[in-house]
């Protein structure tokens, strides 16, 4: 049964995009696209004729994809977390290696901003991890689901982590790593046809991937975890519309000012 | 695949570009694009990479400065790909027509498929010239399409395309 729902892992992420676009169009008193927008890009990204840099090039989004589908089954399993943060951030350099390999500016400007965001979300998501084994005595996703009161012992923590969501999901005000029309996508801007759907599929696996971090702080009852994930969910488009890019130095800043003190003061009060 | 062609017109991703326009067109692209008229039910999305989109919204009598960019970017998008003129301007030359730095609308450069007229034209008439592009989208095959002349500083790569036949190659410029 689980291998299944690892399997629809990306038709859940694209489903989980669709709606999100929706609820944004919502949010802006207009219609917006229908709920399955997502797939019929991909069947239409499929249909186009395909320019590959270098071969490389392409293979790394592949690469990119396949490694956070693993992360993504690996949480499904219940498997260790700081193992999974760090495949994730394999897969984040197979992206970054991407950006690097080509000469256009955009992409590398694109990649460096992937490496700040790294920087910005990467000891949050450690801190995390450190929390829920201070608060269950475990890693492992598995033994964590059964405890409880973590949201009760680590409500900064989970503060801090609601604010790295937008840097990772890719949205206002942390959403320099694609910049829309700023600096075009980033990495994303050499890739076309058959190889950026990859690149456009790993961003369901992302959503999957942060949001499966919030439902963690739900423990055993999954209902609390549902209602996090929407309320966290439902607050990161509303920031999303209602706020600008910041620069990527601001970014860093701002995460490095509040959101890590925040974690660490958390993590001190429970040690204490 | 047949199966897949009928996603096209579910998720036509432009490119905007301006070759030389007053900005009129642009503002009335960018409200058909905003919440009032709001393209994006149609699954527009405003791209601004030419890899990745499917349709060329064109605004503007081409300037010298920018034909070169113009069928740059046209022969960067992978087809099937559809080219939209924008404006008076863009197929005709307009106000422009006959003026020493201007040529008279982008079909002297690349294959147009939809002409829409206004100076400038409305959001009513981009979103009908859109809807009349998707149905020619879902029409065309995936063979190269080139564009008509080529120079500048991109003959270089001209010359390569046109080893790959590509593009055609114009050895004398009239201009």
């Amino acid at each position: 049964m689980i291998w299944v729902w690892i399997a629809l892992a990306p038709v859940f992420g694209g489903l989980v995009y669709g709606g999100e676009r929706v609820l944004r169009a919502r949010m802006q008193r207009r219609k917006g696209p229908p709920l399955l927008q997502p797939f019929y890009d991909m069947f239409k990204l499929l249909d186009k004729r395909t320019l590959i840099i270098h071969a490389p090039h392409a293979l790394l989004a592949v690469a990119h994809f396949l490694i956070l589908w693993f992360t993504v089954a690996a949480i499904f399993l219940g498997w260790n977390l700081i193992y999974i943060v760090f495949l994730h951030l394999f897969a984040q350099m197979m992206l970054v290696l991407a950006g690097y390999s080509v000469r256009s500016v955009y992409s590398h400007l694109g990649a460096n901003r992937e490496l700040l965001m790294l920087i910005a979300y990467e000891p949050i998501l450690l801190l995390v991890a450190v929390g829920f084994y201070l608060c269950s005595g475990s890693f492992e996703i598995s033994r964590i689901l059964q405890g409880e009161g973590y949201l009760i012992q680590m409500p900064l923590l989970f503060a801090a982590l609601a604010m790295i969501v937008p840097i990772k999901v890719k949205k206002s005000p942390f959403d320099v790593g694609e910049a829309h029309q700023e600096i075009v996508g980033g990495v994303e801007i050499e890739y076309s046809g058959i190889f950026y759907e990859f690149l456009y599929m790993s961003r369901f696996l992302e959503y999957l991937f942060i949001y499966s971090f919030v439902f963690v702080f739900g423990g055993t009852s999954a209902w609390l975890g549902a209602v996090l994930v929407a309320g966290v969910f439902f607050m990161v488009n509303l920031v999303d519309n209602a706020t600008a890019r910041v620069r990527p130095p601001q970014m860093i800043k701002l995460i490095y000012t509040i959101a890590l003190p925040l974690a660490i003061v958390n993590l001190l009060w429970m040690l204490v | 695949m047949k199966f897949f062609t009928s996603f096209r017109k579910k998720s036509p991703w432009i490119l905007h570009y301006n070759a030389g326009s007053c900005n009129g067109c642009d503002i009335e692209i960018l409200a058909a694009l905003g919440p009032k008229f709001d393209l994006e039910r149609f699954g527009v999305i405003n791209t601004g990479n030419p890899k990745q989109s499917d349709i060329f919204l064109v605004t503007g009598p081409v300037t010298y400065r920018s034909r070169e960019r113009l069928v740059e970017l046209y022969s960067q998008i992978p087809e099937p790909k559809v080219v939209v003129a924008v404006g008076s301007c863009t197929t005709t030359g307009g106000v422009f027509r006959g003026m020493y730095n201007v040529e008279d609308g982008i079909d002297r450069y690349i294959p147009v498929d939809v002409y829409v007229p206004g100076c400038a034209s409305t959001p009513q008439l981009i979103i009908d010239a859109l809807v009349s592009a998707v149905e020619i989208l879902e029409r065309k095959s995936k063979e190269i399409e080139k564009p008509f002349k080529l120079f500048g500083s991109i003959t270089t790569i001209g010359h390569k395309l046109s080893r790959l036949s590509m593009a055609q190659r114009v050895d004398h410029d009239e201009n």
